[in-house]
């Protein structure tokens, strides 16, 4: 809301420079955004936030000076000398909607003569930047930003008929505006027309057809006010939005419309002559009176923690024009002026009170109570994930949570259900709630790969969102990486996610174990996986196939992995336990089978934990060796190289006794999976 | 001079020359301890054969050997000086010459998100406050995204177009059929106090929580602005809760996160969900810096969760992470934080 300096200055003796009054304008509510200079005046910029449509005129903004700094408020009477003709035998005004104009007043001047404005009044609108047109249209703008009440001016004459008639527009009906636009109009719009078609947009903008021009003598002044929704969704959809329709979205003080109407018409009578007609057509005359609000004067301090003195908060409300019914000891009773339609509850003039009073007053050291707090698990887990991540050379990446549909539709592991979307795009075309975090990864290693950047390791640690049949969606937390790193590298750093959450494994099955079944999918080559934590789901990891490095337009080799988080926080041993330390030596063994391709690791081992038994202290899978050349593996088969350190808590082990657990093993694996021992 | 005098006077000589030898850590200390002990013309060695001289006749033999045995004693310790001290050297000049100013075996480490650090520092700060961390949806209904938080219909922050709305199981999915007649408005929550209202709801008061997470509106992306950001929001609701005490945890907050003592200040604003509602600034280089909006917890609030305003009332802030982290580390584009250029996460 632009300012001028100068006219303020009208309404209130202002004795400051502009900067001190902004400054303390600034404290009690209406930021200051600049202060430009202008012809001899300053336009001052004040920021007026939603609640306030009173500081829309200059008038609502001298009303807080005067407040501020003491000084009397002085508001123009507003009394324009009637001397013509009733105007019920000129004009008639019709209501049809009055859900939508509450209230429509109209004022008839006859006579006028329209020509340029006087120069102060020019000076004026050019401070606050509104170029001058005529007088009478001048005029009604001035009065517009001096209390914040739209007015329209009508040339009478042009209007088919006498009569006004506020109804809603039909479907399809079309106007053109005084910006020359034809604006299409539909059926949940208030238009004012006259007998045969709409002259304005009823509260958002007059018509062309019935403009003031130069050759208008008779004027109709229209002073309404209208349902802010209607002109809030009248405006958006004609993508047409006014000072009028400004106001009227954020409500006028409804006893001020008839005010704005006099203070028009006597500005006309004084710029541009002519005959006001007696009396107002007025469609809602009677403003309903507003409801008494009763102060606790306990709960100034029970809610600032401060003391206002009570005659300092009575002083305060009465200031602002709250009228006081009642004052006592414990509480005051006031009834709030018209034009602040946002004080009704009591907090409300808490708030006055305090802002006026200066929140300065309020200290910054009082005692606050101590309460413990406790770090969550999933602090805590994520914590956890993010130092095995950033060890494992991992950088975290932040990706949108709306993805387009060429990020959306290639790959979605959790859910066939197709993906929520936003009625408007989040970002370019992206309207679609992701339902896997891997495209996005994608996406951010294209980009990097396009920057060439060599080292592309990203995690991040972000929700998808899975329609569900619940009223919410379920949102899942997932963690997902993408490594220019072969299967095992990645595979083996969520691997130390799991242990470093769920403790280190070991052969007693304590801690967190991590397993893999096959998982075969167009994106991914052989080298991917399905994989359990603890037995349960727990997500997929894979090497690109080429048509996966295809679909995401990637140069380079990219593994990728997408896991459960919540898993994480079901496995997670956030407080380890102590295991004893076995003080007598474990003795190593290694064994070297040779096996067929079709022989698993997991199942492998499986035969050998079960033969080694509890002396069984760790198993260790060291490589897999193939050579088609070499006699004893030729092309169907490999040879298996594992690790075994056996220790028991009893005492310490004999050379025999470990190798006769590692004959046991051998023959087991022989027996189960034909495995023979590397000659 | 008395045999034990002589021997006692020996002793200490062969220590002290022993442990001089042992401490030398370079050529020319073997070599000053080498002349202080072993010197021909002045050595301390040299002098204690002197005294040799005046020793009882009978004793002589005694004295002598002693003698042999420190001379033999100090003579190995130089030695065994020496061999220490080429110890190195002597494998430099077989080997091929050593480099050590060639750069260690690299250590790559990832990096966390700057956004990440700056929510972990703010979570830290505020749960020495006293305040544990809750959470939320980031799809929401309207209940909690707006009718509790006191925001009604009319409201024109509920406009479509400042939300990020969903459109109906219908319309996302043509082919399929509507089952669910009444189905809630869904939409992406524009702020994180959609929480206070969950946790209120489940929680009778004292509540004292920060919420973090994503939030979402509908603004294009430029420099400042990003139509997906992040907020963190504090609430606490207890007996006797005022302003004061407001303004007090943000000053705590402000100083720990600056590591000076800051203060604060409140300048009159407007949000639904809060009254008396704020725009708070903290002290900064002589002048104010926004860091964020603040309030009392509505009544209209209180009530929703079926809370009595009249019993408790409490105070609520929220604080945009992008702007305080962008401050921080001197960022200049808030796209930077979702382009993941490795280049960038990497400065962190």
């Amino acid at each position: 809301m632009l300012i001028s300096w100068d006219w303020l200055r009208t309404y209130v003796p202002l004795t400051c420079s502009p900067g001190e009054l902004t400054a303390r304008l600034m404290m009690a509510g209406l930021n200051h955004e600049s202060t430009t200079a202008a012809d001899a005046d300053w336009a001052l910029d004040v920021e007026v936030t939603s609640n306030r449509p009173d500081c829309l005129g200059h008038i609502g903004v001298a009303r807080e000076a005067a407040v501020l700094f003491g000084l009397p408020l002085t508001v123009p009477p507003a009394a324009a000398n009637e001397t013509g003709p009733a105007v019920a035998s000129l004009t008639k005004v019709t209501v049809r909607c009055p859900e939508l104009c509450t209230r429509y007043t109209a004022r008839v001047i006859r006579g006028v003569k329209v020509g340029p404005s006087p120069t102060w009044l020019v000076k004026r609108l050019a401070t606050i930047g509104i170029p001058p047109i005529n007088n009478v249209v001048d005029i009604t703008n001035y009065v517009l930003l001096e209390c914040g009440q739209p007015l329209h001016a009508f040339d009478f004459a042009k209007l088919a008929g006498p009569e006004i008639i506020v109804r809603t527009a039909a479907q399809g009906e079309k106007l053109e505006a005084i910006n020359h636009h034809t604006y299409e109009l539909d059926a949940a719009m208030c238009v004012i027309a006259d007998a045969r078609v709409p002259v304005a947009l009823g509260g958002v903008m007059g018509g062309a057809a019935t403009e003031v021009s130069a050759a208008t003598r008779d004027v109709l002044v229209e002073a309404a006010e209208f349902a802010p929704m209607s002109i809030r969704s009248t405006a958006r959809k004609l993508n047409l939005h006014s000072d009028s329709s400004y106001r009227f979205e954020r409500g006028v003080d409804p006893a001020g419309v008839d005010w704005a109407s006099r203070r028009c018409c006597e500005l006309i009578l004084e710029l541009c002559g002519g005959e006001l007609a007696a009396g107002a057509i007025d469609s809602a005359p009677h403003v309903a009176p507003r409801e008494p609000v009763t102060l606790r004067l306990a709960q100034l301090k029970r809610i600032l923690g401060i003391d206002v003195d009570p005659p300092v908060a009575r002083k305060i409300l009465a200031a602002l024009g709250c009228v006081e019914r009642s004052a006592g000891e414990r509480e005051v009773i006031v009834v709030p002026p018209t034009w602040r339609r946002d004080l009704s509850r009591e907090i409300d003039l808490v708030e006055e009170v305090a802002r006026i009073n200066g929140y300065e007053t309020i200290p910054e050291d009082v005692p606050v109570k101590m309460v413990p707090s406790t770090r969550s698990a999933v602090d805590r887990v994520a914590a956890k994930v993010r130092h095995v991540l950033t060890a494992a050379g991992f950088d975290e990446a932040l990706t949108p949570s709306a993805v387009p549909e060429e990020l959306s539709a290639p790959y979605s592991p959790w859910t066939d259900a197709p993906p929520l979307r936003c009625s408007v795009p989040v970002l370019r075309r992206a309207d679609l709630l992701r339902r896997t975090l891997i495209p996005s990864l994608l996406e951010a290693r294209r980009t990097n790969e396009s920057l060439g950047n060599e080292r592309i390791e990203l995690f991040e640690a972000a929700r998808v969102y899975l329609p569900d049949t619940d009223a919410l969606p379920r949102e899942e937390s997932m963690l997902s990486l993408t490594s220019g790193r072969p299967f095992a590298d990645v595979k083996g750093a969520l691997e130390a996610v799991a242990a470093a959450v769920g403790g280190t494994g070991s052969a007693s099955g304590a801690g967190a174990k991590v397993e893999s079944s096959d998982y075969t999918h167009p994106l991914f080559d052989a080298a991917a996986c399905c994989l359990t934590l603890d037995g349960e789901p727990w997500g997929i990891l894979g090497e690109l196939s080429p048509a996966g490095l295809k679909q995401f337009d990637l140069r380079g080799k990219a593994t990728v992995a997408e896991v459960r988080f919540d898993r994480l926080l079901e496995i997670a041993r956030l407080i380890p336990k102590y295991t004893p330390l076995v003080a007598f030596p474990a003795i190593d063994r290694d064994l070297n089978f040779v096996v067929a391709e079709n022989v698993r690791w997991a199942d492998l081992s499986a035969t050998v934990r079960a033969a080694a038994g509890e002396h069984l202290e760790r198993l260790q899978y060291v490589e897999t060796y193939r050579n088609a050349k070499d006699p004893q593996l030729g092309r169907e088969r490999k040879s298996l190289l594992l690790s075994l350190r056996l220790r028991s808590h009893l005492g310490t082990l004999t050379g025999d006794e470990a190798d006769a657990i590692r004959n046991r093993i051998v023959a087991a694996c022989q027996q189960r999976h034909g495995a023979e021992l590397r000659a | 001079m008395p045999l034990a005098e002589f021997t006692a006077e020996l002793s200490a000589m062969r220590a002290a020359a022993e442990a001089a030898f042992a401490s030398a850590a370079d050529a020319d200390a073997v070599e000053a301890a080498r002349i202080e002990f072993l010197g021909a013309k002045a050595g301390k060695l040299r002098e204690a054969q002197k005294g040799l001289g005046a020793v009882a006749k009978d004793d002589k033999p005694a004295a002598g050997k002693h003698f042999n045995d420190a001379k033999q004693a100090i003579e190995a310790a130089l030695a065994a000086a020496q061999e220490r001290l080429n110890a190195g050297g002597a494998k430099q000049r077989t080997g091929p010459a050593f480099d050590a100013t060639v750069p260690g075996t690299p250590l790559v480490l990832g990096h966390l998100h700057p956004i990440t650090q700056t929510i972990e520092e703010l979570k830290d700060i505020m749960g020495r406050l006293g305040f544990v961390v809750a959470d939320g949806p980031e799809i929401e209904d309207e209940w909690h995204n707006f009718e509790a938080l006191n925001i009604p219909p009319s409201h024109p922050a509920r406009d479509p177009l400042e939300n990020f709305y969903l459109s109906t199981a219908k319309a996302a999915n043509p082919a399929g059929k509507t089952s669910a007649t009444n189905e809630p408005t869904l939409l992406l929550r524009s702020q994180t106090s959609t929480v206070q209202i969950r946790v209120m709801e489940k929680t009778p008061p004292p509540v004292r929580i920060i919420a973090l997470g994503r939030v979402y509106r509908p603004d294009t992306a430029d420099a400042t602005h990003y139509p997906m950001f992040h907020q963190i929001e504090g609430l606490l609701v207890d007996r006797h809760v005022t302003m004061a005490d407001l303004k007090t945890v943000l000053r705590l907050f402000a100083s720990s996160y600056l590591g000076s003592d800051v203060h604060i200040r409140f300048r009159p604003s407007f949000f639904p969900f809060t009254e008396p509602s704020v725009e708070v600034d903290m002290s900064w280089n002589d002048g104010w810096l926004e860091m964020g909006g603040a309030g009392m917890v509505d009544p209209h609030v209180l009530q929703a969760v079926g809370y009595d305003p009249d019993e408790v009332s409490g105070f609520a802030f929220g604080l945009g992470v992008e702007r305080l982290c962008m401050r921080r580390h001197a960022i200049d584009d808030i796209r930077e934080f979702y382009k993941n250029d490795v280049r960038f996460l990497q400065q962190f």
